[in-house]
């Protein structure tokens, strides 16, 4: 038990797929202008990210392994992940109409995320038992969300501060998340 | 290998199959109206009817919450056809059209750095708001080019974007890619309402002109040889160019850049030459209106300002009437100006563009004889402009002594006096207030005071300190029972059938701005002014004013307020210091008036607030400029041609300057420097 409470604090904050493993980049300064967006958007990788990463294992495992095509994993994984949200997709269009309007437009959005992709790559590479992986994908999502709508909300504050003109936009965003990258390396030897 | 095919080949199987079936078992029904409305969208996604993509565009328009026209991109054949998909009838929308608004390239323009990045205008107007030492200037990295969904946009030689009018459907996609909000669209109502604001490239000679007209573009049209497109620039904002090009104060003049180097380019005889050139083809150039928006309007007042109300009305939608109490229309221009400087026939020919425009006149109709404002607003007419100018204006239409009550309740000081000390004229009511006018005022306050009337209010621009009399005469009043009020302005007024009921004071802070506000019961208004403001009666609404509840029911008025042009300097109410608002001074003035007036008209009508645009640039405004040039090629000025002594001999009444010819008006116009906020045409190689 210990083991996994220490391999979920190592995932959501020591080694946060965004601001250690700089993982998913372009959703975490693309929607992070607004706290609902940022929260639809967290939920929809939190489901993703533990959905994919549960199928992909098992596919690496019981498909990929024994016939020793292990590198076909990419190829495989994009794949498997991108039919996977389809159906995530058609599923709650049909059976959580609430849900499916709330991740909206999310859901396709992070077919492509990286940072979804490259957890189901770390899960293979870390050499994870099934339910490590679920427990690492399910953290590592957390993570994101966290640093996500920590981002947000500083944006959101930033949006009305006096900030230098020629700094205004982008260059603020990205000073305060290599700031926030910094915070958070001070769980850095917490755990590996 | 073959393991290697299969499985991936397998597993896309098992994917296609699996999603297959999925589609089927989470089958979702959709109105199938919905399928066949995006069949026939264009499919280009562009989100310029503001829907989500075609798609969310499709539901829109099936759930009735967007009408079939809502396509921006699609033309009339596609509205026909999901209009007759639904079974419903089409409303017709005014078409658009997308125009950069920067005149100088990157290779022209001053520019305070390299850049060297992404080759993207919204990445490269995060460096301080891009290369380009204007900060509205086009960054030409071509943005809009690749996001047109079109291909109606192209990069120019000069790198500035060129726009395929054949091409361009209007999405306002490239409006809104555009970080430096250069590229707008632009239609014949958005050309009516512009003003010159401090987000877009303006001339110096532009921003002086009271009517506001595009002088850099019709110039740089005369130079081309298109005198008829550069006569379409100006009758955007002037419906009367062949007047103003004879009479015109031209304070363009003074501020052309060309004065630093220099004469001032000859803005004013260019215009004048291709109004006349018109004139001499017979075939007027008229400009296309909005879509009818059903509305009736009439303008009491056939003269400069009456005749330019009437035409943005028309140009704007509106069925649109122009009552003149003379026989002929044209007030003053008539009959304030010698022949040989504005001849009849020019005249009847600008009067004529106005009426062939769809302007309906009507002369031998005079306010407060033939009509009332109440009598308008119950005719069907939805708001009345009233544009009878001043004291001096309608001299030629009345006796001396006679008073003249055109608008409800208002009265000139002057008018009432004379009438008074004539014994034809009684105090017209019960609560008076008077404006401005010096001791005339005070005596009409005493007159009242006499013929016991219940309150007398005396209203003052400036302070206490400031007014026209000692604090003697001001005690003294006050305790003969006058009410003064000081920095105080009067915003509106408002009435029931012939009848004014209340004032709308508005107490005005130190710089000009107005503060609180007050309602004052009032049935008399005098001003000291001599003219009469332009002013707006609309049938009161109730649910537009907030502060007073309307408890005069059916048949109730009030007015608007005009908002200020460029040059006005305090702008509360509609009295303005020293004189009613609106500008006569020049026929130019009151074109700009005219056409200000419609559009606070046409923005009320259409439910948006009555003030000018936020930026709009006004007369303590600081705009970027120039104060010196570098070297340009001098060249004088074309001398007007003038009649010879012999023909003014035969016939005085001849015109004294004459018009441009052809060769004179190229000439001239390319010595115009074509003048953007900073930029301007350098002689070659001298820059840098």
């Amino acid at each position: 038990m210990t083991d996994f409470l220490l391999l979920f604090v190592s995932a959501a904050f020591v080694n946060n797929v965004v601001l250690v493993r700089y993982l998913g980049q372009c959703p975490f300064l693309g929607v992070s202008n607004r706290l609902d967006t940022a929260i639809g958007m967290s939920m929809a990788v939190v489901f993703v990210m533990t959905l994919a990463s549960a199928v992909t294992w098992n596919v690496q495992h019981y498909l990929l392994n024994p016939f020793g095509l292990g590198y076909l994993r990419t190829i495989a994984f994009i794949l498997v992940i991108a039919t996977l949200v389809q159906l995530v997709e058609m599923f709650l269009q049909k059976s959580v109409p609430a849900l499916y309007r709330a991740l909206g437009i999310f859901l396709p959005l992070i077919t492509t995320n990286c940072a979804v992709m490259g957890v189901a790559v770390l899960n293979i590479q870390n050499e994870y038992t099934f339910v490590e992986t679920l427990v690492f994908a399910f953290a590592s999502s957390i993570g994101y969300g966290v640093a996500l709508v920590l981002m947000t909300g500083i944006r959101e504050r930033l949006n009305t501060a006096p900030v230098l003109s020629s700094l205004a936009g982008t260059p603020a965003a990205l000073i305060t998340a290599c700031m926030l990258a910094l915070a958070f390396m001070g769980f850095a030897g917490m755990v590996q | 290998m073959l393991e290697a095919l299969l499985t991936i080949g397998g597993l896309g199987l098992v994917a296609g199959a699996g999603l297959a079936l999925a589609s089927r078992v989470f089958y979702v029904y959709v109105d199938p109206r919905i399928l066949a409305v995006e069949e026939a969208l264009p499919g280009a996604n562009c989100g310029g009817c503001g829907y989500p993509g075609c798609s969310g565009a499709a539901t829109a328009i099936v759930s009735g919450t967007a009408e079939p026209n809502i396509c921006v991109a699609s033309g009339s054949a596609v509205h026909a056809e999901i209009a007759a998909l639904l079974g419903v009838e089409i409303k017709e929308r005014e078409p658009e059209i997308a125009v950069p608004g920067c005149t100088y390239g990157l290779e022209q323009a001053d520019l305070k750095y390299l850049y060297d990045g992404f080759q993207d205008c919204r990445a490269a107007v995060l460096l301080g708001g891009g290369s380009k030492v204007c900060p509205v200037g086009c960054l030409g990295l071509g943005t809009c080019v690749r996001s047109c969904p079109f291909g109606a946009l192209s990069m120019g030689p000069d790198n500035l974007p060129v726009v395929d009018k054949d091409l361009c459907t209007g999405c306002g996609t490239c409006e809104r890619v555009c970080p430096k909000h250069i590229i707008t669209l632009t239609s014949n109502s958005k050309r009516v309402l512009r003003e010159y604001t401090t987000d877009q490239c303006s001339a110096p000679c532009q921003r002086a002109c009271p009517a506001g007209i595009d002088i850099p573009e019709y110039i740089h049209q005369i130079s081309e040889g298109n005198y008829r497109e550069a006569l379409r620039v100006i009758k955007e904002t002037n419906p009367l160019p062949s007047i103003c090009g004879r009479i015109c104060v031209h304070p363009c003049e003074y501020e052309c850049r060309r004065n630093l180097v220099d004469q001032a380019v000859a803005i004013n005889p260019l215009k004048r030459f291709v109004a006349d050139r018109e004139r001499m083809s017979g075939e007027r150039v008229q400009i296309g209106r909005a879509p009818d928006t059903g509305k009736r309007v009439a303008v009491v007042g056939g003269g400069a300002e009456g005749l330019t109300a009437g035409y943005f009305l028309t140009r704007l939608g509106y069925e649109a009437t122009v009552y003149e109490g003379s026989s002929r229309m044209g007030g003053l221009l008539r009959y304030g100006l010698p022949q040989n400087r504005l001849p009849a026939g020019v005249l009847e020919w600008d009067i004529n563009g106005v009426q062939e425009a769809g302007v309906v006149f009507k002369t031998g109709h005079r306010l407060g004889r033939d009509m009332t404002v109440n009598s308008l607003l119950h005719e069907g007419y939805d708001a009345v402009i009233i544009a009878i100018g001043g004291w001096d204006t309608q001299m030629p239409q009345r006796a001396q002594g006679d008073i003249l009550k055109p608008i409800p309740g208002v009265y000139i000081l002057l008018d009432f006096l004379l009438a008074y000390r004539a014994g034809k004229q009684r105090v017209p009511g019960r609560r008076v207030v008077i404006l401005g006018g010096g001791s005339a005022a005070l005596e009409a306050a005493r007159i009242h005071i006499r013929e016991e009337a219940l309150e007398v209010h005396m209203i003052f621009r400036g302070p206490r300190n400031q007014a026209p009399f000692s604090d003697e005469v001001l005690e003294d009043a006050e305790e003969q029972g006058i009410q003064l009020h000081f920095e105080t302005a009067v915003t509106r007024m408002m009435g029931r059938g012939d009848e004014l009921t209340h004032l709308e004071l508005a107490s005005i802070g130190p710089s000009g701005d107005s503060s609180g506000r007050e309602i004052l019961e009032t049935d008399t208004l005098l001003t000291g002014s001599g003219r009469f403001p332009e002013l707006i009666y609309v049938l009161e609404t109730g649910s537009r004013n907030g502060e007073i509840e309307s408890d005069e029911g059916e048949g109730a008025w009030e007015t608007l307020v005009p908002y200020a042009g460029p040059s006005a300097r305090d702008v509360t109410g509609f009295f303005r210091p020293g004189e009613a608002a609106g500008d006569y001074r020049a026929v130019v003035e009151a074109i700009g008036s005219g056409r200000r007036a419609v559009n606070t008209l046409h923005l009320y009508l259409s439910g948006n607030s009555i003030e000018g645009p936020v930026s709009m640039i006004r007369a303590n405004t600081r705009v970027l400029g120039l104060s010196e040039l570098e070297p340009v090629s001098t060249a004088p000025r074309e001398p007007v041609p003038l009649s010879s002594e012999e023909m003014l001999n035969v016939d005085p009444s001849a015109e004294v300057e004459l018009t441009y010819s052809e060769d004179q008006a190229v000439r001239e116009a390319r010595r115009c420097l074509q003048c953007g906020l900073i930029c301007y045409r350098r002689i070659e190689g001298a820059l840098h």
